[in-house]
């Protein structure tokens, strides 16, 4: 079920131990079994946790923060056991999914709370808040009330009072959900950042492209299961080789079909309706001859669509790999 | 006691909404107070006021009151998910739950105490023989029992405010009435024996149910227990993600 041996960490972080480390856990409520067996160490870098929704990502990151106990196997976050021991929040800033924030307090309110919360004094407590607002860029909006923001301000001001205590270790639960695209952009910078600087991040996202442009490594999640592991590349090779369909346009689809049929890469033609569809074995081959062995027959392709991108369609072939 | 979740959870409590409807309830029991006074007959006002003390302040307001607040200091956060805040610190949970048990107490000691005091000031004419601080001082310390005894339902269930409001109603409101067995186990029997404990009047004027032993020992058994269990079922609570 595992993707190919985990290549060397492509982290820029240092070799220390894990500072999450799930070794054989599962969770179920009565018959559903949410996650099952899964196990994995994380040092410094930024790891996307990637799945459909549903799969579970939401419940391994609440085991990880120490919310939900293992049904058995044992999850351990900076050293100790992630349940039952609050201590370990002092090295673990968590960003939860859920929307509601205080909205009776000002975002300088909220931030200097959990600084105070995690043991600073007034004055220290005040300091952090105020770099870590501005991390996130919310300088000009901290002093109103959170019921008046914005959901991606919102979100920016959780992710500021997560990181207040400059913690090693970041869960981040669908930290881009509402944010507008320029907002997405700082925010993955921010985290590229805080990883470079050797902390752990953990980030769950059911976008493909999210997980692609920020994270080293993906844990793939589906059905509770970890369908894939690794370095980002490795997945996205896994996904781009496996089978493809393409439904293809083109001034002569018969002759195109006889012509693509002797092509190694092409597992199948079929013709159904004035439809061609196309199944390639391999991803890369087939894009790369098919336009040129159309030219020598003399046949312009107007449309290649790729028929079945969808992600949900990608991780069930993870999964029966 | 955490003074940053005491501050924030004195906001939640006092929400203008809250607060403006809870005043009111006890301005309703002053009004009523200072009609009696007004147009009753003056030589039995410690009667009338001892009456409305009883039936409107300690068997309806002071309830309600700490219902309100007791079903809000955690049980609400926890619905709807702002409590990760304080659950994911470096803090004990039984310092959370500790601190907001007694900032809901005190709001509820306030919000009931203030009208209790003035609709008997109002309605006795003055302190009507240790009525008044009497009866101020027994609902004070109802108030604190019913508190503990709603967060620790908060705890237990989701719908604590209907549980509690069916506790009020039909257990000490109801069943009170027609079994005296279930009196011992009735916040408002023990409350009014603290009161018949605490004032001098004679028993023409006001008088108890329940003998004040039996009031302090099942009492402080109630507010024992609330506590431990609201302790024990913090500690043990899962919060799922949105998915689960």
């Amino acid at each position: 079920m595992t993707a190919a041996p985990a290549p060397p960490p492509a982290a820029p972080a240092s070799p220390r131990a894990a500072a999450v480390e799930l070794a054989n856990v599962s969770r179920w409520y009565g018959n559903v079994v949410a996650v099952n067996d899964i196990s994995f160490a994380l040092a410094g870098g930024v790891t996307g946790l990637l799945g459909p929704n549903g799969a579970g990502k939401s419940t391994l990151l609440h085991l990880i923060a120490g919310f939900l106990a293992p049904s058995s196997g044992t999850v351990t976050v900076a050293g100790q056991p992630a349940r039952g021991h609050p201590d370990m929040y002092r090295h673990v800033g968590l960003v939860p999914e859920r929307e509601a924030v205080y909205p009776f307090l000002t975002g300088t309110m909220f931030v200097r709370a959990m600084a105070r919360l995690q043991g600073m004094d007034p004055p220290q407590a005040a300091e952090a808040a105020s770099g870590a607002i501005g991390l996130v860029d919310m300088a000009a909006a901290q002093d109103r009330a959170i019921g008046t923001y914005s959901k991606g301000m919102r979100q920016r001001i959780k992710v500021a009072a997560a990181l207040v205590h400059d913690p090693p270790i970041l869960l981040l639960d669908e930290p881009f959900n509402g944010m507008d695209p320029r907002q997405r952009l700082q925010m993955m910078d921010l985290l590229r950042r805080m990883a470079a600087e050797g902390r752990t991040i953990l980030f769950s996202s059911h976008i493909l492209e999210e997980v692609e442009r920020l994270a080293q490594r993906v844990l793939v999640i589906v059905a509770g299961r970890l369908a894939a592991s690794g370095d980002f590349r490795e997945i996205r090779r896994l996904m781009t080789d496996r089978p493809h369909t393409f439904t293809v346009r083109s001034s002569d689809d018969r002759a195109l079909a006889a012509t693509l049929l002797g092509v190694p890469a092409v597992a199948g033609v079929a013709l159904d309706d004035g439809l061609l569809t196309i199944r390639t074995a391999d991803f890369g081959d087939f894009t790369r001859v098919v336009s040129g062995r159309a030219r020598q027959a003399g046949i312009s392709i107007y449309e290649l669509l790729p028929s079945d991108e969808s992600l949900e369609s990608v991780f069930s072939y993870l999964v029966r790999r | 006691m955490n003074p940053v979740i005491a501050g924030i959870t004195l906001r939640q409590l006092l929400s203008r909404r809250r607060t403006i409807l809870l005043l009111l309830l006890g301005g309703v029991m002053v009004l009523v107070a200072l009609i009696v006074r007004l147009a009753g007959d003056t030589s039995r006002s410690d009667e009338f006021t001892a009456g409305i003390l009883a039936n409107v302040g300690v068997a309806t307001l002071m309830p309600l009151v700490a219902l309100l607040f007791g079903t809000g200091a955690i049980g609400s956060e926890l619905e709807d998910g702002t409590a990760v805040f304080l659950l994911a610190k470096p803090i004990s949970r039984t310092t959370i739950l500790l601190t907001k048990l007694a900032v809901a107490a005190g709001c509820s000691v306030l919000i009931a105490c203030l009208p209790t005091f003035l609709a008997g000031m109002l309605g006795a004419g003055g302190l009507g023989g240790g009525l008044v601080l009497g009866f101020t001082l027994a609902t004070a310390i109802g108030s604190i029992i019913y508190t503990a005894l709603f967060v620790a339902l908060s705890l237990i269930t989701s719908r604590a405010l209907v549980f509690g409001l069916g506790y009020v109603l039909v257990w000490e409101g109801l069943l009170s009435g027609l079994f005296a067995g279930t009196r011992t186990f009735s916040v408002r029997q023990h409350t009014l024996a603290f009161a018949d404990a605490l004032t001098d009047v004679p028993g023409s004027v006001f008088r108890a149910e329940l003998e004040p032993l039996t009031a302090v020992i099942v009492g402080g058994l109630v507010l024992v227990a609330a506590t431990v269990i609201a302790i024990r079922r913090l500690t043990a609570i899962e919060i799922a993600g949105e998915t689960a």
